[in-house]
Formats: C-alpha cells, sequence, structure tokens
C-alpha cells in the first residue's frame, strides 16, 4: 500500500495524485489554492443554507413522503437521516442498497437507527450476480474516465451510481420532492450541494461508462443503471438533490456523539475510511495499485484544510485498513492480480 | 458582457475546478468526451453560470446540445442576457 510515499506537509495527498504540485515547504498547490478561496466557500454554504431552508419550508406535499435518505448505515448518512427527522422534521422514507457485502454490525447500526427515529425503510439488493458481475467490470475495466475517479474508487462509483438511479426511480414512483445523502464537500463539489436530479440531461454524461459496462455484463445494468422511458416521459418534475451536510461544520466525534443515543456504535470489523461496507479495502487496493494513490486523499485532506481532522488522524485512517479482506473479496468476484494488472497498463497507456 | 469575457470567465473556472492546463480544454468539443468533467461537472457549470453570470437555467436549458461545448455555453449564457 502507499505507506511511504511522498505526501503534502499539511494535507495528505501524495505524490500520484494528478495535477498535484508541491511548492513552498512541501505544501501542496491544494492547500495553498484553499488558502486563497477561503471566503467564496463560506458564501457559498450560507446561500446553500438559505436555499436549503426555502426549499424544505415551501415543499409541496405531493405523496407520503417528503424526503428519500440514501442509507449506508454509516455514520454520515446516519447523521443526515436524524437531521432530515429531528432539525427539518420531514417525513422521509430511508432507503439501503444491500450490496451483499454490508458488515452484520452495520445492519445492526441500520436496524436500530431507523427504529429509534421511527422511519420507514426500503431495502433493495440486486441480483448477488448481477451485482458482482457489474463491481468486477468496474474494477478490471476501464469503464470510468481517470478523472472521475480522482476522489473514489472505480466500484463505489459504480455501486454509488446505483444508489442514485434506484433513489430516483423511487422518488419519481412515490412522487417525493426531495433526496438526500451524506455526502461530505470534500467528496461532491461545492456547486453541487443542491441540485435538480434532471435524469435525462445527466444521462448524457453517463453513457460512455453506461455503454462499457454493457459491453462486459450485458444489457441487464439497465435495469440497475437507467430509468426506463415510460417513467422519464410521465416526469412533470424532478426531484431536488439535497446534500445537507455539507452545510454543518462539524467534527467526527460530535456526529459519533450525536448518534449514539440512536444506538449506532462504531464498527471495528471494518477500516477507518468507509464505516460499513466490506469491499472497500479492496476498492482501495486496487485504486492504489492503478492510480498509485488512495481515493480518500482528497476527502480526507479536505478535513484537514477544514479543520475538522488532523494530519495524523487522515493518515492513521489511510494507513489502518484491513488487507486480510482483500483476498477472500477477489475470490468472490474471481479477480485476479492480473487483471489489475492489465487495466493499470490501459490507463497508464492513455496518459 | 462581450463573449470573450464570458469565455475568460468559464475557462477560468475550469482551469481551478478541473485540474487541467488551459492549453487543454477545446473550445467546440464536449468536455464529457474529453474526459474533462463527469456528471457531476455538468451540474457544477450549469450552476456555475447561474452565479456567474446572473442568469436563470432552467429545466428546459437543462440539454445535450446547450452544454455540449464551450461555445455553446457562451452561446447560451448572450441568449439568456439578451432575453433579460
Ligand atoms: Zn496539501
Amino acid at each position: 500500500m502507499t505507506n511511504n510515499i511522498e505526501r503534502c506537509s499539511k494535507c495528505i495527498q501524495s505524490k500520484n495524485y494528478p495535477k498535484i504540485k508541491f511548492e513552498e515547504n512541501g505544501v501542496c498547490n491544494f492547500c495553498n489554492k484553499k488558502n486563497k478561496s477561503t471566503k467564496i466557500e463560506a458564501s457559498f454554504i450560507d446561500n446553500a443554507k438559505i436555499k436549503i431552508s426555502n426549499l424544505f419550508d415551501n415543499r409541496i406535499k405531493r405523496g407520503e413522503y417528503d424526503a428519500v435518505v440514501c442509507y449506508s448505515g454509516g455514520k454520515d448518512s446516519t447523521y443526515v437521516l436524524k437531521l432530515a427527522v429531528e432539525k427539518y422534521g420531514l417525513n422521509v422514507l430511508a432507503f439501503t442498497l444491500d450490496n451483499g457485502y454490508i458488515a452484520e454490525v452495520a445492519w445492526k447500526n441500520i436496524r436500530k437507527v431507523v427504529d429509534s427515529l421511527g422511519v420507514d425503510h426500503w431495502v433493495y439488493r440486486p441480483s448477488s450476480e448481477n451485482y458482482k458481475a457489474i463491481a468486477r467490470a468496474s474494477a478490471i475495466t476501464d469503464v470510468y474516465r481517470k478523472n472521475t475517479l480522482t476522489r473514489i474508487s472505480a466500484i463505489c462509483n459504480s455501486c454509488i451510481s446505483m444508489v442514485n438511479i434506484t433513489a430516483l426511480k423511487i422518488a419519481l414512483e412515490k412522487k417525493i420532492p426531495f433526496i438526500l445523502a451524506g455526502f461530505t464537500l470534500g467528496q461532491i463539489p461545492i456547486n453541487a450541494i443542491i441540485y435538480k436530479n434532471h435524469y435525462k440531461f445527466l444521462a448524457d454524461s453517463r453513457l460512455e461508462s453506461l455503454n462499457k459496462l454493457r459491453e462486459e455484463v450485458g444489457d441487464v445494468v439497465d435495469d440497475y443503471l437507467c430509468i426506463k422511458d415510460e417513467l422519464i416521459n410521465e416526469v412533470k418534475e424532478y426531484p431536488h438533490n439535497v446534500n445537507i451536510l455539507c452545510i454543518e461544520d462539524v467534527t467526527e466525534t460530535e456526529i459519533k456523539d450525536a448518534i449514539a443515543p440512536l444506538g449506532w456504535v462504531s464498527p471495528k470489523d471494518v477500516d477507518g475510511c468507509s464505516s460499513n461496507c466490506m469491499l472497500n479495502t479492496f476498492n482501495n487496493y486496487v485504486h492504489e495499485e492503478v492510480f498509485g494513490y488512495n481515493p480518500y486523499e482528497m476527502e480526507l485532506s479536505h478535513l484537514i484544510r477544514e479543520g475538522l481532522m488532523t494530519r495524523s488522524e487522515a493518515l492513521d485512517k489511510i494507513n489502518d485498513s484491513s488487507v486480510e479482506q482483500i483476498a477472500p473479496i477477489m475470490a468472490s468476484l474471481s479477480i485476479e492480480k492480473n487483471d489489475i494488472i492489465s487495466v493499470k497498463n490501459v490507463y497508464d497507456s492513455k496518459r | 458582457m462581450s463573449s470573450v469575457m464570458i469565455l475568460e470567465q468559464i475557462l477560468n473556472f475550469i482551469v481551478d475546478t478541473y485540474m487541467v492546463e488551459i492549453d487543454e480544454i477545446p473550445l467546440n468539443e464536449s468536455l464529457i468526451d474529453e474526459g474533462i468533467i463527469d456528471s457531476f461537472g455538468l451540474i457544477e457549470l450549469a450552476s456555475f453560470l447561474e452565479k456567474a453570470f446572473l442568469i436563470q437555467v432552467n429545466d428546459d436549458d437543462l440539454t445535450r446540445d446547450n452544454f455540449s461545448s464551450i461555445n455553446k455555453m457562451i452561446a447560451l449564457v448572450d441568449r439568456k442576457k439578451s432575453h433579460d
């Protein structure tokens, strides 16, 4: 793994990160740029706060629920679920995509939390065979452009697309005006705190990767990553995706303390970064092998720049991974070391 | 505002946001096809155009054609501005 790699002296971004430059005192260009853009970000967040309360206050009741919350059972989405119910008073439907790799301890958290908050919960489990085929293809072929993968691994990206598309389907079918998720500003761009989930407009940008997945897996990918024309053609208004965690100024400890009363406990049998999916260590491993850096570098570095995490805490998270999980996951996805080497070669040849 | 000024602001935004050099940005090609942006990039660009040029980008404006190149985006801004 990438333990001894050269990193920025302030954050943890490493020398293989795209377009990184180490400037004075070993500080990276992203940290130096951050110093200049803090003011702009603050005004963006203030605007987002106003826009979010306006959206929620003026919501029109069209169906049973106000919001579908993408709920992985991790600390961030647990906190979002709590905020949605307790801070904003929304009537929510929690939604979990069961990819077959959610740790048992995470399921316990999920059940306890939805019960304590008294919300309805909807679990969708794609067929294991199809899910694995999509995950496998994502890991060992160049499904995504490398710019898409600067802060996420390829399997996570496919899985999150599945979550997003399924949440949008639920929202459209049940006429739910908002989709909430546990994204933070290190994970999504500041312009994407609130956006209209305009399926047709965004579908174009996904076409290339979708076609690659279709080539590898077959048309069955459409069931998980597309919405049928019959449903889309009926749409009068697309729901808004609202990432309410982005406007909260909270540390990890504060989040954990806030959700502890709901019965949420920190999972111990999974690695430090993602607290619930057993694919995570493997996904990071593939990303490091292929691109030479950890996909969480950007997100954790963002937290350091915001003063929400120390550099040594972030390094601990990146280095603390359950390597013993890698081999069994590779076997379950029928992936061999050579498959990873060949996708690396494909990406390298494009540089 | 002239088209050149609009171009300059869009280019600056893309350089700052997507880790590309100015000479790598095509004016008539799709930024998606060139691998510069993904779907979040489209969301960001639409939101950037609204804020930077004080225009309202409606659902009807969110089409493949309007965002298919930087020159098309400039044309969208021009159109919106002249309707104000
Ligand atoms: Zn740095």
